[in-house]
Protein backbone atom coordinates (compact mmCIF):
# COMPACT_ATOMS: atom_id res chain seq x y z
CA UNK A 1 0.00 0.00 0.00
CA UNK A 2 1.47 3.55 -1.09
CA UNK A 3 0.83 5.00 2.01
CA UNK A 4 2.84 2.30 3.86
CA UNK A 5 5.71 2.98 1.43
CA UNK A 6 5.92 6.05 2.02
CA UNK A 7 5.52 5.81 5.89
CA UNK A 8 8.53 3.11 6.22
CA UNK A 9 10.48 5.21 3.68
CA UNK A 10 9.86 8.56 6.26
CA UNK A 11 10.72 5.73 9.32
CA UNK A 12 13.95 4.31 7.39
CA UNK A 13 15.44 8.04 5.84
CA UNK A 14 15.36 9.36 9.62
CA UNK A 15 18.43 7.30 9.83
CA UNK A 16 20.59 8.66 7.03
CA UNK A 17 23.16 10.43 8.00
CA UNK A 18 22.97 14.48 8.19
CA UNK A 19 25.04 16.26 5.54
CA UNK A 20 25.64 19.96 4.55
CA UNK A 21 28.08 21.98 2.96
CA UNK A 22 31.35 23.86 4.51
CA UNK A 23 30.23 26.88 5.95
CA UNK A 24 32.78 28.71 3.45
CA UNK A 25 31.53 27.23 0.45
CA UNK A 26 27.98 27.81 1.43
CA UNK A 27 28.33 31.06 1.74
CA UNK A 28 30.25 31.63 -1.52
CA UNK A 29 27.54 29.67 -3.03
CA UNK A 30 24.79 32.41 -1.24
CA UNK A 31 26.96 35.24 -2.39
CA UNK A 32 27.48 34.25 -6.15
CA UNK A 33 23.80 33.67 -6.29
CA UNK A 34 22.82 36.51 -4.03
CA UNK A 35 24.78 38.68 -6.95
CA UNK A 36 22.22 38.17 -9.81
CA UNK A 37 19.11 38.63 -7.54
CA UNK A 38 16.53 40.01 -9.93
CA UNK A 39 18.96 40.55 -12.97
CA UNK A 40 17.05 38.08 -15.37
CA UNK A 41 18.65 34.83 -17.62
CA UNK A 42 22.41 35.62 -18.42
CA UNK A 43 22.76 37.54 -21.70
CA UNK A 44 24.80 34.57 -23.05
CA UNK A 45 22.14 32.73 -23.13
CA UNK A 46 20.24 34.34 -25.74
CA UNK A 47 23.82 35.41 -27.35
CA UNK A 48 24.90 31.95 -27.77
CA UNK A 49 21.84 30.59 -29.90
CA UNK A 50 21.80 34.03 -31.74
CA UNK A 51 25.56 33.44 -32.99
CA UNK A 52 25.08 29.71 -33.80
CA UNK A 53 21.86 30.84 -35.73
CA UNK A 54 23.95 33.38 -37.75
CA UNK A 55 27.09 30.56 -37.71
CA UNK A 56 23.74 28.32 -39.64
CA UNK A 57 22.81 30.56 -41.71
CA UNK A 58 25.87 31.87 -43.37
CA UNK A 59 27.15 28.20 -43.85
CA UNK A 60 23.55 27.90 -45.62
CA UNK A 61 24.21 30.99 -47.65
CA UNK A 62 27.78 29.65 -48.33
CA UNK A 63 26.01 26.40 -50.13
CA UNK A 64 23.53 28.26 -51.62
CA UNK A 65 25.85 30.28 -53.48
CA UNK A 66 28.35 27.04 -54.39
CA UNK A 67 25.67 25.38 -55.89
CA UNK A 68 24.41 28.52 -58.58
CA UNK A 69 28.53 28.53 -58.82
CA UNK A 70 28.56 24.92 -60.29
CA UNK A 71 25.17 25.28 -62.08
CA UNK A 72 25.91 28.79 -63.57
CA UNK B 1 2.53 26.76 2.09
CA UNK B 2 3.12 28.78 5.24
CA UNK B 3 2.95 32.64 6.05
CA UNK B 4 7.31 32.67 5.64
CA UNK B 5 7.53 31.13 2.46
CA UNK B 6 4.86 33.29 1.43
CA UNK B 7 6.59 36.28 3.10
CA UNK B 8 9.91 35.13 0.69
CA UNK B 9 8.46 34.79 -1.92
CA UNK B 10 7.29 37.92 -2.08
CA UNK B 11 10.56 38.97 -0.72
CA UNK B 12 12.31 37.42 -3.76
CA UNK B 13 10.15 39.17 -6.64
CA UNK B 14 10.92 42.24 -4.74
CA UNK B 15 14.75 41.34 -5.34
CA UNK B 16 15.29 41.45 -1.50
CA UNK B 17 18.21 39.82 -0.39
CA UNK B 18 17.17 39.29 3.04
CA UNK B 19 14.67 36.62 1.61
CA UNK B 20 16.70 35.09 -0.51
CA UNK B 21 19.42 34.54 2.03
CA UNK B 22 16.05 33.20 4.11
CA UNK B 23 15.46 30.67 1.49
CA UNK B 24 18.56 29.72 0.69
CA UNK B 25 19.27 28.90 4.44
CA UNK B 26 15.87 26.77 4.79
CA UNK B 27 16.79 24.87 1.35
CA UNK B 28 20.44 24.27 0.92
CA UNK B 29 21.09 21.30 2.91
CA UNK B 30 17.69 19.73 1.93
CA UNK B 31 18.76 20.60 -1.76
CA UNK B 32 22.25 19.67 -1.42
CA UNK B 33 21.42 16.40 0.45
CA UNK B 34 19.27 15.50 -2.92
CA UNK B 35 22.13 16.57 -4.99
CA UNK B 36 24.83 14.95 -3.43
CA UNK B 37 22.58 11.88 -2.92
CA UNK B 38 21.72 11.71 -6.78
CA UNK B 39 25.21 12.66 -8.50
CA UNK B 40 27.23 10.72 -5.24
CA UNK B 41 30.11 13.78 -6.14
CA UNK B 42 30.27 16.17 -3.03
CA UNK B 43 32.31 18.27 -6.12
CA UNK B 44 29.49 18.05 -8.46
CA UNK B 45 26.33 19.06 -6.02
CA UNK B 46 28.20 21.76 -5.04
CA UNK B 47 28.40 23.58 -8.52
CA UNK B 48 24.70 21.68 -9.27
CA UNK B 49 23.80 23.49 -6.06
CA UNK B 50 25.21 26.44 -6.80
CA UNK B 51 22.96 26.36 -10.48
CA UNK B 52 19.97 25.44 -8.56
CA UNK B 53 20.44 29.19 -6.74
CA UNK B 54 21.65 30.97 -9.47
CA UNK B 55 18.14 30.27 -11.23
CA UNK B 56 16.22 31.25 -8.79
CA UNK B 57 18.34 34.39 -8.16
CA UNK B 58 17.79 34.83 -11.64
CA UNK B 59 14.03 33.90 -12.18
CA UNK B 60 13.11 35.89 -8.83
CA UNK B 61 11.05 38.68 -10.01
CA UNK B 62 9.06 36.49 -12.58
CA UNK B 63 7.93 34.22 -9.73
CA UNK B 64 4.58 33.51 -9.25
CA UNK B 65 2.74 34.60 -5.89
CA UNK B 66 2.04 30.71 -5.20
CA UNK B 67 5.18 30.11 -5.85
CA UNK B 68 6.15 26.86 -3.70
CA UNK B 69 9.87 26.83 -3.20
CA UNK B 70 11.08 23.65 -2.04
CA UNK B 71 8.96 22.17 -5.22
CA UNK B 72 10.03 24.80 -7.38
CA UNK B 73 14.32 24.39 -6.34
CA UNK B 74 13.75 20.55 -6.54
CA UNK B 75 12.67 20.79 -10.09
CA UNK B 76 15.96 22.70 -10.90
CA UNK B 77 17.73 20.84 -9.29
CA UNK B 78 16.11 17.42 -10.77
CA UNK B 79 16.56 19.03 -14.39
CA UNK B 80 20.44 19.75 -13.41
CA UNK B 81 20.62 16.37 -12.51
CA UNK B 82 19.01 15.30 -15.23
CA UNK B 83 21.56 17.13 -17.31
CA UNK B 84 24.43 15.65 -15.92
CA UNK B 85 24.09 12.50 -16.21
CA UNK B 86 23.21 12.47 -19.89
CA UNK B 87 26.36 14.67 -20.23
CA UNK B 88 28.48 12.15 -18.12
CA UNK B 89 26.78 9.54 -20.39
CA UNK B 90 27.95 11.06 -23.58
CA UNK B 91 31.42 11.59 -22.45
CA UNK B 92 31.59 7.98 -21.22
CA UNK B 93 30.63 7.01 -24.91
CA UNK B 94 32.78 9.43 -26.95
CA UNK B 95 35.91 8.31 -24.42
CA UNK B 96 35.08 4.80 -25.94
CA UNK B 97 37.35 1.69 -24.36
CA UNK B 98 39.57 4.74 -22.68
CA UNK B 99 39.67 3.80 -19.40
CA UNK B 100 37.94 5.85 -17.29
CA UNK B 101 38.54 6.51 -13.48
CA UNK B 102 36.99 4.01 -11.22
CA UNK B 103 34.92 5.84 -8.66
CA UNK B 104 36.11 5.17 -4.94
CA UNK B 105 33.91 2.07 -3.72
CA UNK B 106 33.50 3.85 -0.23
CA UNK B 107 31.85 7.35 -1.06
CA UNK B 108 32.17 10.30 0.52
CA UNK B 109 28.80 9.99 1.54
CA UNK B 110 29.55 6.30 3.19
CA UNK B 111 32.08 8.06 4.87
CA UNK B 112 29.94 10.40 7.08
CA UNK B 113 27.75 7.04 8.33
CA UNK B 114 28.70 6.44 12.36
CA UNK B 115 27.31 2.90 12.70
CA UNK B 116 27.18 -0.37 10.52
CA UNK B 117 23.43 0.35 10.33
CA UNK B 118 23.65 4.36 8.37
CA UNK B 119 26.54 2.42 6.49
CA UNK B 120 24.15 -0.05 4.92
CA UNK B 121 21.27 2.10 4.49
CA UNK B 122 23.27 4.45 2.65
CA UNK B 123 24.61 1.96 0.54
CA UNK B 124 21.80 0.50 0.14
CA UNK B 125 20.38 4.12 -1.23
CA UNK B 126 22.87 4.55 -3.80
CA UNK B 127 22.15 0.99 -4.75
CA UNK B 128 19.32 2.17 -6.28
CA UNK B 129 18.60 2.99 -9.75
CA UNK B 130 18.32 6.97 -10.04
CA UNK B 131 15.12 6.26 -10.95
CA UNK B 132 14.08 4.67 -7.93
CA UNK B 133 16.49 7.08 -5.71
CA UNK B 134 14.99 9.85 -6.34
CA UNK B 135 11.69 9.19 -5.41
CA UNK B 136 12.80 7.88 -2.39
CA UNK B 137 14.67 10.76 -1.46
CA UNK B 138 12.28 13.00 -2.62
CA UNK B 139 9.27 11.31 -0.57
CA UNK B 140 11.07 9.51 2.08
CA UNK B 141 14.08 12.17 3.24
CA UNK B 142 11.75 15.27 1.75
CA UNK B 143 8.45 14.54 2.89
CA UNK B 144 7.36 15.63 -0.53
CA UNK B 145 3.91 13.86 -1.18
CA UNK B 146 3.95 11.82 -4.35
CA UNK B 147 1.55 14.19 -6.30
CA UNK B 148 4.01 16.91 -5.99
CA UNK B 149 7.19 14.72 -6.56
CA UNK B 150 5.08 13.81 -9.92
CA UNK B 151 4.67 17.71 -10.98
CA UNK B 152 8.37 17.84 -9.80
CA UNK B 153 9.75 14.93 -12.31
CA UNK B 154 7.06 14.73 -14.60
CA UNK B 155 5.64 12.51 -14.24
CA UNK B 156 2.14 10.90 -12.87
CA UNK B 157 1.07 10.07 -9.27
CA UNK B 158 0.64 6.70 -10.16
CA UNK B 159 4.06 5.84 -11.90
CA UNK B 160 5.73 7.57 -8.99
CA UNK B 161 3.96 5.76 -6.57
CA UNK B 162 4.92 2.84 -8.19
CA UNK B 163 8.56 3.64 -8.13
CA UNK B 164 8.01 4.39 -4.63
CA UNK B 165 6.89 0.99 -4.11
CA UNK B 166 9.82 -0.83 -6.01
CA UNK B 167 12.42 1.11 -4.12
CA UNK B 168 10.94 0.17 -1.13
CA UNK B 169 11.12 -3.43 -2.04
CA UNK B 170 14.70 -2.84 -3.49
CA UNK B 171 16.05 -1.41 0.02
CA UNK B 172 14.42 -4.05 1.90
CA UNK B 173 16.40 -6.59 -0.09
CA UNK B 174 19.63 -4.32 0.20
CA UNK B 175 19.79 -3.75 3.66
CA UNK B 176 18.52 -7.28 4.71
CA UNK B 177 19.49 -8.12 8.47
CA UNK B 178 19.94 -3.86 8.51
CA UNK B 179 15.74 -3.57 7.57
CA UNK B 180 13.66 -2.49 10.06
CA UNK B 181 11.47 -5.01 11.73
CA UNK B 182 8.15 -3.98 10.05
CA UNK B 183 9.93 -4.35 6.52
CA UNK B 184 10.78 -7.86 7.24
CA UNK B 185 7.43 -8.74 8.41
CA UNK B 186 5.47 -6.93 5.07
Amino acid sequence: MTTSDENQLHEISRELPAIDLDTTTAERIARRARHDLGKGPPRRRLILPIIAALVALGYALWGILKLIELLG
Amino acid sequence: MDADERAWVEGLRRGDSAAFDATFAAYRKRVYGYLVRMVRRRDVAEDLLQETFLRLAQHANRLAADTRLGAWLFTVAHRLVVSWSRAQAVRAQLAGDIPQRTPDPRSPLEALADSQAQLALERAFAELAPTYREVALLVGVEGLAPAEVAEILGHTPEAVRQRLARARTQLAAALGEHAPATWRTS
